[in-house]
């Protein structure tokens, strides 16, 4: 019973912590770069077949019209996470008639996995997480959660398979005033190292924070005749990675 | 006889060039029976929100800690003063979650919001007990005097008041409209919000 | 207007609880009736029930068609004036039924409250002043007026018109004045009255505006005991336009009568006024004025 759910080892680690962050190590890799007017967050996107509809595959998920989320790790566990984050994002909507700051939602997230390491019958979350999001308050943040339910804001950061090499070349590329252009490139040049196979449209994927500007907000939050905010956090098709991947 | 009325009270907010107002009479009473002259039904939420709950007395006390609490709850967990517009909503929400046995409160607030720039830009509003949002540009009532006060607000009220003709115009609508109403009056109390402070003055009026 | 009220709800479709529970059980006879062979296809008539609950009915003589009127006194004018919807319930009847009418040139009635009371009340004032001027030779006086409405009122203590009235005229000291009656007679004279579905919107605006209430003079000056003629008439323009922005009774048009004592100096400040339309019927005395205004439709 030396590994029993949520019993401290002798050396005060928890291995089913220890297990979910080798689990996260062997998922594809994923970064996020922020940037002066915004935020990048990219992944690789791995099929085991050729005969998988990859269109169908989402790793970097849309939580509300402000945060979007990727990850590494296991699809199933960050598939039930995404599920949560929305649900917390609408409870929010509905008390305060707002979408949530990044770093509250964040720290809800960051909450239902920590419970999974202190909970009985449930093993924690076998994913790393990287949010992405922009609110009047803190403007363009960046953060990872860890399956320990710990996070961090970052500049740059990788979480996955290649996660080493990848912040070693984000530690060596990054700079505060990079544009969100030139962090679009350099996600795509840092996914390019230790990638495994031809990098396309299909292969990758990658969402967006645009910092919206002052005339924008003056025109209030709630935006045009359907009463939502106009959303700062999108996906790019397909045919906006090709166009990047071109250049 | 309405539940407004087992209590008394009333409550108004107005909106002027970058302030607000908000006032209400100090009555307390039992039915028509007068208690206490003294009986505050306006209280801070932050520095630039104000908050007016007229209505049972008992769910002015009961909603002015629910509200507190609530705030303060927002203000460690976000790490910043909630703005006015959020803290409408929050109001809302809260009241509407008693749909089906309501507080008997029908909440008044003014604040100053923050703009993208930097500057402040007025904010009133009101709900009904169950939280039915009102955002008003002008002025928003409450209360047994409520029908006085839209009938005097109406007629007194004009665009882009400065503070001090704000609170003028504000004190002249409830003074006249609490005099016209038994449930209203003993006393007023009234806040005006401007970017760099907040002055509360005690009205003399009439105590009959 | 005409209301049935019954003691007792009954269900749609069962004409009487007992009554049916009565033809079942001559149903069945029936049946049996037709099994001996009499071949009708319905069963027999039931003998007559009788409805055995006690029903009530009642009438109702009243109803309610909303408006707001309102009346100002000057030192030697008066303006009478009334919204012209009448309406019943969430209906309305008519965008214009008059509320104010001129008795004499020197007095005029406005009537809110049930409409039919108020148009056969003024209907038998007129009738009584007909009578007066037989009598006298000369228009009533204005205080006997409001006096003659007090015992008009009160002698239907029991069955009472069901309407607010206020007199506004010219007394027979050249002042102006205003009476306010209740439904049943009681009355006074004052300054400026409100009446009808908007009062508790106009009256505390009116208190503020004409009688200062709440306000306190600047040193060493003192509030006009009587306004000019121009500030009433913007006064009860934005009475009534405040009204009509938030009650749902009052709009559509309004009707200012105005009532000037003989040689009023307020005369020139009318005389401008846009759509003004002389009412006077007699030579050398007071002379009335009514002005129109349109208010708001929704």
């Amino acid at each position: 019973m030396a590994s029993a759910d949520g019993v401290f080892s002798p050396s005060g680690k928890l291995v089913q912590i220890e297990h979910a962050l080798a689990a996260v190590s062997q998922g594809t890799t994923s970064l996020g770069i922020k940037a002066s007017n915004g935020i990048v967050i990219a992944t690789e996107k791995k099929t085991s077949s050729i005969l998988i509809d990859d269109s169908m595959l989402d790793k970097v998920a849309v939580i509300c019209p402000n945060i979007g989320i990727v990850y590494s790790g296991m699809g199933p566990d960050f598939r039930v996470l995404i599920a949560k984050a929305r649900k917390s994002a609408q409870a929010y909507w509905k008390i305060y008639g707002e979408y949530p700051p990044t770093r509250v939602l964040t720290q809800e997230i960051a909450t239902v996995m920590q419970q999974a390491t202190q909970s009985g019958g449930v093993r924690p979350y076998g994913v790393s997480l990287l949010v992405a999001g922009w609110d009047i308050n803190r403007g363009p943040t960046l953060y990872q959660v860890d399956p320990s339910g710990s996070f961090w804001a970052w500049k740059a950061s990788a979480i996955g398979k290649n996660m080493i090499n990848a912040k070693t070349f984000l530690e060596k590329r990054y700079s505060d005033d990079i544009s969100l252009e030139d962090a679009i490139h350099t996600a795509l040049l840092t996914l390019k190292e230790g990638f495994e196979g031809q990098m396309t449209e299909k292969t990758i994927e990658i969402g967006v924070i645009t910092v919206p500007s002052i005339a924008e907000l003056e025109e209030g939050k709630i935006g045009g005749e359907t009463g939502r905010p106009k959303p700062t956090f999108r996906k790019l098709t397909e045919e906006e990675v090709k166009d990047y991947l071109a250049l | 006889m309405s539940i407004m009325e087992y209590n008394g009270g009333s409550v108004i907010a107005m909106v002027g060039k970058d302030c607000v107002a908000i006032a209400s009479d100090l009555r307390l009473g039992n039915q028509a029976l007068g208690i206490s002259s003294n009986f505050q039904k306006i209280f801070p939420v932050t520095d630039r929100i104000y908050l007016g709950l007229p209505g049972l007395a008992t769910d002015v006390t009961t909603l002015r800690e629910r509200f507190r609490f609530r705030v303060n709850m927002y203000t460690i967990k976000e790490e910043r003063e909630i703005e006015p517009e959020t803290f409408a909503h929050l109001v809302s929400s809260t009241l509407y979650e008693h749909r089906f046995g309501p507080y008997f409160i029908e909440p008044v607030m003014a604040g100053l919001s923050k703009t993208p720039t930097g500057g402040v830009k007025p904010f009133i509003a009101a709900t009904d007990l169950i939280g039915c949002l009102n955002f008003a540009k002008d002025f928003v009532v409450a209360g047994t005097a409520s029908s006085k006060l839209y009938g005097v607000a109406e007629g007194l009220w004009e665009p882009d008041l400065e503070p001090e003709d704000l609170f003028e115009t504000i004190s002249q609508t409830l003074l006249n409209a609490v005099d016209r109403d038994a449930f209203s009056g003993w006393g007023c109390i009234v806040h005006v919000i401007t970017k760099d402070k907040v002055v509360t003055r005690t009205l003399k009026g009439r105590m009959d | 207007m005409y209301q049935e009220s019954k003691k007792r709800e009954r269900t749609p479709g069962s004409w009487c609880g007992r009554g049916m529970v009565t033809v079942e059980a001559r149903f069945s006879k029936g049946a049996k009736a037709r099994s001996n062979g009499t071949g009708s296809e319905f069963p027999r008539m039931p003998a007559m029930i009788s409805l055995a609950q006690p029903q009530q009915r009642q009438f109702n003589p009243y109803s309610e068609n909303g408006g707001t009127i309102l009346a100002v006194a000057g030192a030697d004018f008066s303006v009478i004036a009334g919204d012209t919807r009448q309406s019943e319930g969430y209906s309305i009847q008519t965008r214009y039924a008059p509320k104010v009418f001129r008795l004499t040139d020197k007095a005029v009635l406005a009537v809110n409250g049930f409409a039919a009371d108020g148009n056969m009340f003024v209907k038998k004032v007129r009738q009584r002043l007909e009578w007066y001027r037989h009598a006298h030779a000369k228009d009533m006086p204005l205080r006997a007026i409001a006096r003659l409405i007090q015992t008009m009122l009160y002698a239907r203590r029991f069955f009472p018109f069901y309407v607010y009235n206020i007199l506004g005229g010219i007394e027979d000291d050249g002042t102006g004045a205003v009476y306010s009656f209740d439904p049943v007679g009681s009355y006074e004279r004052e300054a400026c009255r409100a009446a009808g579905a908007a009062q508790s919107l106009v009256q505390p605006f009116l208190d503020n505006q004409i009688y200062f209430k709440n306000q306190t003079p600047a040193p060493g000056t003192s509030h006009p005991v009587h306004l000019p003629l121009s500030t009433v008439l913007s006064l009860v323009i934005d009475s009534f336009t405040s009204a009509t922005e938030r009650h749902i009774e009052v709009g559509d048009g309004l009707e200012m009568y105005v009532v000037l004592a003989k040689g009023s100096t307020a005369l020139q400040s009318i005389v401008s006024v846009r759509g003004i339309q002389e009412m006077t019927t007699t030579e050398d005395g007071e002379r009335v004025f009514v002005i129109r205004r349109e208010l708001k439709k929704d």
